[in-house]
């Protein structure tokens, strides 16, 4: 082993030693700040975490405990707090200026004495977490779930799917291109509240005749809107046939592609 | 256990820097109350006026708090003001920030489309409009608060919010842009900043 090695080791070891455990090898760019204030903070193998250019905090309250699993990697600027209970899976990585915290620190307005109200935050393994993304109290994202950029979370996200918006909701498949920000599966709820009328965006899951008010004026609407969002014209079989508005999202995405690439013969 | 966290706050050292801070980063203030504490370093550019009240907290910790003001900007921030690291707040006209309010980290608050350091030379692109946050408001993480707001008291705005236009006193908004997700009980809250016995209970989560 080299000095150099030794000396990398010596440094992060010593802005680790707040934790209670660490696994093999972390790596860490930067200087974090991380405080146990009597909590515990356990962390698992080949931890990274970047604190450059902006410092990343990692802070557990007088009771509570960060569990960070094996292979997780955090980008600089996270602020997670830990007051009862914030647990992050393996193999979960996260983009810059993430804040995750169990807590609100304080009561409602006005009384600026500190009452934590807690509820646990749990992330599953092998998760995407987006740039800017903010998990509050109370938060679960299941297992391989995939949360866009700038997102709030503050409710149960199921496992293997994409979500997105302030606050999240489900916009499709996790690994989907279909449901990036300019899929078609996140801006049809949107496009199905705006034709007929709605006060929130539907699920992705409801089938369109359980749509209140769905009629062929709606429908009409609807396929006018789609075709000046992304360019593609439906017939109004196509959206009546279809299982679920995620359903007509992908027959959105085919018509996509087949128009972008009209050599291949799919329909 | 739960000493250790007060204790550290409390601890000599950042007892002092905080209140010796206060004194030093604040001196480019035109006014700063009593007992006002920092904790790290804000980055303060004035050129209009700025006025802060008793007792006011700005952290700077991870990320530095930005005071900005264009040569007719006024910010006033009022008694009991805790405001979180990483927030901007910029004036070219007004923005008033009342009593005991709360601000989380990474909050923008300004009266221009385009504010901070760095913002374009010789002034906004479009006429600044005056933001209110009213008494005893709480902003969660990351709230923009856009031109022309007014945030009534004891207004709560969840986390990520963008807000425009205006906020009932007392009720609960969120979203992008905000829409308000829970109304005031009857019992507003009083302007002194006291919680209601039937409160929102549980706020934005």
């Amino acid at each position: 082993m080299s000095v150099r090695e030794v000396l990398g080791a010596a440094r992060t070891a010593f802005w680790l030693r707040a934790c209670d455990r660490v696994g093999e090898r972390p790596r860490l760019h930067g200087r974090p700040t991380l405080m146990a204030f009597g909590g515990r903070i356990l962390i698992g193998d080949r931890f990274q975490l970047a604190s450059r250019p902006v410092p990343s905090h990692l802070v557990a309250g007088p009771l509570g405990v960060l569990e960070i699993g094996h292979d997780v990697s955090i980008a600089h600027g996270a602020a997670v707090a830990a007051f009862e209970y914030v647990q992050i899976g393996d193999g979960t990585s996260m983009g810059p200026f993430v804040v995750i915290m169990d807590t609100n620190f304080h009561g409602v307005s006005g009384d600026q004495s500190v009452q934590h109200e807690c509820r646990p935050v749990v992330i599953g393994s092998h998760c995407h977490i987006g740039t800017r993304v903010t998990i509050t109290r109370g938060a679960t994202i299941g297992d391989g779930a995939e949360i866009l950029a700038g997102s709030v979370v503050s409710s149960a996200i199921p496992p293997g799917v994409c979500a997105g918006g302030a606050r999240a909701r489900i916009v499709g498949r996790a690994g989907e291109a279909a449901s990036r920000w300019d899929g078609a599966a996140a801006a049809i709820p949107e496009l199905v509240m705006h034709a007929f009328g709605l006060d929130a965006p539907p699920d992705l899951s409801t089938p369109p005749f359980e749509i209140p008010g769905w009629d062929s004026h709606g429908v009409t609407r609807l396929i006018a809107a789609i075709g000046s969002r992304f360019g593609v014209s439906l017939e109004a079989t196509a959206v009546s046939d279809a299982f679920s508005l995620g359903d007509l999202a992908a027959a959105v995405e085919r018509k996509r592609d087949s128009r972008s690439s009209p050599t291949a013969s799919r329909t | 256990m739960a000493r250790s966290l007060i204790s550290w706050l409390r601890s000599p050292e950042v007892w002092l820097t905080s209140a010796v801070g206060a004194k030093v980063w604040l001196r480019g203030c035109n006014q700063v109350g009593a007992r006002t504490r920092t904790f790290g370093r804000p980055h303060i550019q004035n050129q209009g006026r700025i006025v802060i009240g008793r007792r006011v907290r700005l952290s700077s910790r991870w990320s530095p708090l930005e005071l900005v003001t264009g040569p007719e900007g006024v910010i006033e921030i009022g008694d009991g003001v805790f405001i979180n690291y990483g927030t901007l707040i910029s004036a070219y006209a007004r923005v008033r920030i009342g009593q005991n309010v709360m601000i989380g980290n990474y909050s923008i608050i300004a009266d221009t489309e385009i504010p901070g350091i760095g913002a374009p030379p010789g002034g906004p692109l479009m006429e600044p409009r005056a933001v209110e946050i009213g008494d005893g408001a709480w902003l969660a993480t990351r709230v923009t608060v856009l031109p022309g707001t007014r945030i009534g008291a004891g207004a709560v705005i969840a986390a990520g919010s963008v807000v425009a236009g205006e906020i009932p006193a007392g009720s609960v908004a969120g979203g992008i842009p905000a829409r308000i997700l829970r109304r005031s009980p009857a019992e507003v809250l009083s302007v002194s900043g006291h919680a209601p016995a039937a409160g929102p209970e549980s706020g934005p989560r």
